[in-house]
């Protein structure tokens, strides 16, 4: 009662007249009474600093310093001693985030795992029993033996996220899923943030641009890429761009924080995305804007394609024994129809180059050509393409987009007068079905145009990250037997037919998706595990899951938990948090956290490398990562088990588990964290010459890249891609080894899609509000999801942002908690009124626990839905590769509706 | 040391006018009002030898919240009683912003002061929800006893909290508008806080003019909360004694920025001297006359001073886009200003002025030029940032 009367008025005077005051004379500018100020000088003094960042998925890889004192790590602060690539650009420090700040939560937080434990009622009811790490990896290595004897190794399947974020810990369970057989699952095309354009036209996974070299731009076009919000860190190097004079459009659905920053916010219907840059595309055709050199050199837009089977014009067509794999175009100089240098077939020989020559080969017209079955008719891709986006003239792209067709002519036209200019896109345009489309298709403007390969220009994706740094040292570690050796599992596919998914997609396509996943498995085009799925039935045993909360972010969660789980002998989760994923686990094992450990952490977005180290010690009784893997391989060694197994390519392996230990610690020289740490450094071209507590001193700059990278890295210049094609004329990995836009893999032939093309988003919930869960401010992914410090900022609570509209057309208002439901799912949340949605949209920022909602998760109105060109294979570029190719886990076609819960 | 600046001497005593101070003989305390913070005391003249500014770019912020974050974890996560401050806060405007109604709770200029308005934690700060995780997530064994997390209290009951309005904005979409307000204590000239404490436990630092709340001395009546038009000082009810900025003095000590500063990742912010004229913070107040007081009306003479925020054009009735930025001017002349006696007229002239300015440096640059102006903007390094 005392206190409740101070709080809300002020003290009664005779609480004064008790209190001797001395007066003071002047309070500006002399007060004499200072030496209370040494409290907060004291609160500032710490015993000691260290270095480390955050493997939190974000892209972030940021240096931070943990004040310390009496083994407390007590404060968090930006480093912020990058070097400076050179003084035009801005510099990167200081580099962080509001969640960064505040990580210690999670190191001393309720959410903390202390001890391992062991499920002891039914599968998340919640029950748990402390035990042992001995018990545990007893128990574990257990359940692995007879799991092997009894189902095979591929029964066996390990799920992490991004060795970018940390190389050690993820290297960790695939050194071990190497060695016994398992099957290490993607992430990149499960997330859905994989852009498969990339790889179908660029033959490669992504490469982006590091964000210092946004400021070289004169244009950008920030295309559903929330960059302030999503990449706090880098975001100034926008508003700086903007600052000297870039002209900042924005192109999202919703009036989001990145628009807030932009000359022009265009908003656009969620999904439509490719018809608009279609349209501009056509528009810069149509008048000429386009640059034709450019074209005629870095492209396959000269390529020459058969009229009657719209393949291209193979040497194969022409000669006997020819190559199927050297293509031709029309030299306009000799009047002949010629080889174009630099094909795939030229690999190897003096024209694997796109150095033309005396060539000035032929945009357009029809020409002959003649083949061992006679007289044929070709025409340049060019040629086609003009013919083929004429379709997309300014009133049908604005009767898709709901842009008017002026502004996409206006933005076309300085689009292509302002070079360098740049899209920077993501999951805003990624997350949707027919994101191969929407990628191609910017593909295409920012090829078009010139502006591949030059600093400032360029198409330029940021949403996850593959792209890593060091990604020779980290394969070589996880990897001891070779990537060969290892099965590898595009995670969508595996999902997606384990889950019982049903698919909804099917009337789509000429035949039903499970059609075309049986003929990409059965040609070999996607792996799917355990071997025999599909015939037999067969389905996988125990999940390993680490730095990962598969179940809480999975699409098609209804189906996933109903059907996958409980198929599931074993579910491990390994984390330093209880997640959702750890409350339907069987096993916990509780990990270091980040202020812990040795790792390593980079990112595409800048060119430094970033330690973790042990700051302080694992809290309680956890372990690292790279411990723990160990600790359960000693497990393993001492059952003494062994097999020969046979892997995909018909070759066997004699597995021995009584080395198991020591082939991990590779005798004995990787047992500690830094040693793994300094093996990657020492194994990768990036880092020549660097040690672990040399980057711990400042961050290095990365002094070169490996072969998964366009361009080189130099001194004084920010990173951007494509430099390695422009400048030395470099051929790319793909079948034409240039950036390809048609494609006559037989299936894009039958589907229409051998060119960029627009196709509507998926309509098949018929319900009327499109369910956007975009990435946010407060959190990455569900980390700080659950953390108060971050929740005090918001509403506490998850909430689903509505146009005021809406809202009143269904009676709702500000704070109602809601039911969001389709077919696929239901949850409960509340509302948040905002004008800045346009109507027709639900948006919720993803990555709310479970455990958060009174009823479901954010992902509970999704599914899973396989685009069958992404199943495709046995075509140049278009081959699986873990994190390259595969079908993508996108949700964003989702539509919901939403009513008041009954429950208020 | 006596001050060498220009002594222009008002003959008046605080902008609000004559303090009200509990006794006769405090009346005779005669402040004189003069650019740089200088004070009087019984006829001779001490001077605030310098006054620290800060000057943050509102089109560079990014509503990100890494300074409230910084600022809390190193000054306000020690005790139960700070939970609802935030001495660094970001809100959205429009919006309530925090805490709640703000700019309509008057403060000492008030003519009636008894009705002055004191925010209840609850509903005026946001509650500083506690959640049950360890009954939800049992990370030590045994059985869980709730299936879910959940806040309390309920944040259904207050429909506030600090940060509450984040990116609602208002407008009609696609003419939707808002944008990001970092706000700390203004480190006033002229401080109604210093003024309204009956206990003169707030003082003004005179080596580098931050306002510091003895806590030694407070007793926490709260006169400075109320007397604080910005509301940027907090009741610890734990403590039982009001808490503030403290512009992380003991950093300011060892040259080093404050942290909302030097953690600002938008790179929005400038720290400097306000009689430095080399420092840009003087270039962007004085010079470029780009930065503005948030509610100078208030006569508190603040030292915190903000870059207007840009904002993309609207779209008329037939989708054509429009000449007119979408935050209204209208809006934005009520909120900033130079000076206290500047009319409507004057403030909404000066906006568009500063408007013309940026869009006329941005396009100089773009074809090729230099400018002094964008050079500052960008600051390459943190240097040119921090100039303390």
């Amino acid at each position: 009662m005392e206190k409740k009367s101070t709080e809300n008025g002020l003290p009664v005077k005779n609480t004064l007249s008790l209190d001797l005051l001395e007066h003071i004379s002047e309070p500006m500018g002399k007060y004499p009474y200072r030496g209370w100020e040494t409290v907060y000088r004291e609160h500032w003094k710490y015993d000691y600093t260290g270095r480390t960042t955050h493997s939190v998925n974000c892209a972030g890889s940021c240096t931070w310093k943990v004040y310390v004192k009496n083994n407390i790590a007590f404060k968090e602060e930006q480093y912020a001693d990058y070097p400076d690539i050179n003084p035009t650009l801005p510099t990167y420090n200081p580099r962080g985030c509001q969640k960064g700040a505040n990580y210690k939560e999670y190191v001393y937080g309720p959410q903390r795992l202390k001890y391992p434990l062991m499920r002891v009622g039914a599968r998340g009811e919640g029950k748990w029993k402390r035990i042992s790490w001995e018990e545990a990896m007893r128990y574990i290595a257990d359940k692995i033996v007879k799991t092997i004897a009894n189902h095979g190794p591929d029964t066996i399947t390990f799920y992490s996220a991004n060795p970018a974020k940390f190389a050690i810990t993820y290297a960790g369970g695939l050194r071990l899923a190497n060695l016994i057989g398992g099957v290490v699952c993607t992430f990149y095309d499960w997330v859905s943030d994989l852009p498969p354009g990339e790889p179908v036209t660029w033959g490669v996974k992504t490469d982006s641009c590091e964000a210092a070299d946004w400021f070289h731009s004169k244009y950008i076009m920030v295309w559903g890429s929330n960059l302030l919000e999503t990449r706090i860190p880098d975001a100034h190097f926008l508003t700086e761009a903007r600052m000297r004079g870039t002209r900042i459009v924005a192109i999202f659905p919703e009036y989001n924080p990145t628009s807030i920053h932009a000359d022009i916010f265009i908003p656009i219907r969620p999904g439509t995305d490719g018809a608009m840059a279609l349209g501009m595309a056509n528009f810069i055709i149509n008048k000429g804007l386009h640059d034709e050199a450019y074209i005629k050199q870095y492209t396959d837009m000269p390529m020459l394609i058969r009229m009657d089977n719209k393949k291209f014009l193979r040497e194969s067509d022409m000669i006997l024994n020819g190559s199927p794999e050297k293509f031709s175009i029309w030299d306009q100089n000799t009047g002949k129809l010629v080889l174009a240098p630099g094909t795939q077939g030229f690999l190897g020989s003096q024209d694997w180059t796109l150095n033309l020559g005396p060539i000035n080969p032929a945009l357009e017209g029809v020409f002959t050509a003649h083949t061992i079955s006679g007289q044929i008719h070709v025409t340049p891709v060019f040629s086609l393409l003009k013919q083929k986006i004429a379709a997309y003239d300014p009133v049908t792209v604005s009767g898709i987009t709901g842009v008017e067709g002026y502004l996409v002519e206006q933005i076309a036209r300085e689009f292509a007068s302002a070079k360098p200019a740049r899209i920077i896109a993501g999951a805003g345009t990624n997350h949707y079905y027919h994101n191969d489309l929407t990628n191609r298709s910017h593909i295409l403007l920012a090829a078009l145009t010139g502006n591949v390969g030059i600093p400032g220009g360029g198409f330029d994706h940021y949403v996850g990250q593959e792209k890593i740094w060091c990604e020779e040292g980290t394969f070589d570690l996880a990897s001891p037997l070779g990537y060969a050796k290892q099965r590898y599992q595009p995670t969508t596919l595996w999902t997606f037919i384990h889950s019982h998914i049903t698919s909804d997609v099917d009337n789509l396509w000429p035949r039903p998706i499970i059609d075309y996943i049986r003929e990409s498995v059965h040609n070999g085009w996607m792996p799917l595990y355990p071997e025999g799925t599909l015939d037999s039935g067969k389905s996988p045993k125990i999940l390993f899951i680490w730095g990962a909360n598969f179940l809480n972010q999975a699409k098609g969660v209804e189906s996933l938990s109903a059907n996958l789980w409980p198929k599931l002998d074993l579910i491990v989760d390994i984390d330093y948090r209880m997640s959702t994923t750890g409350l339907y686990a069987d096993i916990i094992l509780p990990a270091a956290s980040m202020f812990e450990k040795w790792d390593i952490s980079t990112t595409d977005l800048h060119s430094y490398i970033n330690p973790f180290t042990p700051i302080i010690e694992p809290q309680m009784e956890s372990k690292t990562d790279w411990q723990i893997w160990q600790a359960l391989a000693r497990a393993l060694q001492e059952t003494k088990f062994s097999f020969t197994d046979t892997l995909p390519d018909g070759t066997t392996v004699n597995r021995d588990f009584s080395t198991l230990a020591h082939d991990f610690t590779a005798q004995g020289t990787l047992t500690s964290d830094k040693a793994a740490g300094q093996f990657i450094l020492d194994n990768s071209v990036e880092t020549r010459g660097m040690t672990m507590d040399g980057i711990n001193e400042k961050p290095r700059r990365f002094v070169a890249t490996s072969e998964e990278f366009t361009s080189d890295i130099k001194d004084g210049i920010a990173y951007y891609g494509f430099q390695r094609m422009y400048e030395l004329k470099q051929p790319l990995s793909t079948l034409t080894g240039r950036q390809q836009f048609y494609i006559d893999h037989p299936w894009f032939l039958e589907f229409e899609e051998e060119l960029p093309v627009y196709k509507p988003p998926v309509h098949e919930d018929k319900y009327p509000l499109r369910w956007i869960t975009p990435h946010g401010r407060w959190s990455i992914h569900s980390m700080w999801r659950d953390a108060k410090y971050q929740l005090r900022l918001q509403r506490g609570q998850p909430i689903v942002y509505l146009n005021p509209s809406e809202a009143a057309a269904r009676n709702l208002i500000d704070n109602d908690a809601i039911d969001i439901y389709n077919d696929h799912g239901k949850m409960i949340a509340h509302l948040c009124i905002s004008p800045r949605i346009p109507p027709g949209m639900a948006l919720m920022y993803h990555g709310w626990e479970h455990y958060s909602f009174r009823k479901g998760g954010f992902q509970s109105p999704t599914t899973i839905r396989i685009k069958p060109t992404q199943l495709a294979g046995g075509y140049g570029q278009l081959k699986f590769k873990a994190n390259y190719w595969g079908p993508t886990g996108n949700q964003k076609d989702t539509r919901v509706e939403i009513r008041k819960d009954k429950n208020g | 040391m006596p001050c060498i600046m220009h002594l222009v001497i008002h003959p008046y005593l605080s902008l609000r006018g004559f303090f009200p101070k509990q006794s006769p003989v405090e009346y005779a305390n005669i402040y004189i009002r003069i650019p740089s913070s200088v004070s009087m005391e019984r006829g001779i003249i001490m001077a605030i030898m310098k006054q620290i500014r800060m000057v943050f770019d509102l089109n560079k912020c990014i509503g990100c919240h890494t300074c409230a974050m910084a600022c809390k974890t190193m000054w306000t996560d020690r005790d139960a009683g700070q939970m609802h401050m935030y001495w660094m806060n970001v809100e959205t405007q429009p919006g309530t912003g925090y805490p709640k109604d703000w700019e309509n709770q008057g403060g000492w200029f008030n003519a009636d002061r008894n009705t002055i308005p004191l925010p209840n934690i609850y509903q005026g700060y946001g509650a500083p929800w506690e959640y049950n995780y360890k009954e939800v997530l049992k990370t030590e064994g045994g059985d869980t006893s709730a299936p879910k997390l959940f806040p309390s209290p309920k944040p259904s009951e207050h429909h506030y909290a600090s940060n509450w309005d984040e990116d609602v904005g208002k407008g009609t979409f696609p003419n939707s508008y808002y944008f990001y307000l970092p706000r700390i204590c203004n480190h006033c000239t002229d401080p109604p806080c210093v003024e309204a404490c009956p206990r003169q436990t707030i003082y003004k630092r005179s080596e580098d003019g931050i306002v510091l709340i003895d806590s030694k001395r407070c007793r926490g009546y709260r006169y400075c909360v109320k007397g604080c038009p910005y509301k940027k000082i907090y009741y610890n009810p734990e403590e039982k004694i009001s808490q503030k900025c403290i512009f992380c003095y003991p950093r300011i000590e060892e040259h080093k920025g404050n942290f909302c500063a030097t953690q600002c990742v938008g790179r929005i912010s400038w720290i400097g001297y306000a009689d430095d004229t080399n420092s840009n913070i003087y270039k962007l107040i004085n010079k470029w006359k780009l930065a503005l007081r948030l509610h100078p009306e208030y006569k508190t003479e603040p030292n915190v001073f903000y870059i207007p925020p840009l904002s993309p054009p609207t779209y008329s009735f037939t989708g054509k886009l429009t000449n007119s930025p979408r935050i209204p001017i209208d809006m934005l002349a009520k909120m900033f200003g130079d000076t206290h006696d500047q009319n409507y007229d004057q403030r909404a002239t000066r906006m568009k002025q500063i408007f013309d300015i940026l869009q006329n440096e941005r396009n100089k640059v773009a074809s090729g030029g230099n400018s002094e102006l964008i050079d500052i903007l960008i600051s390459r390094s943190e240097a040119d940032r921090f100039q303390v």
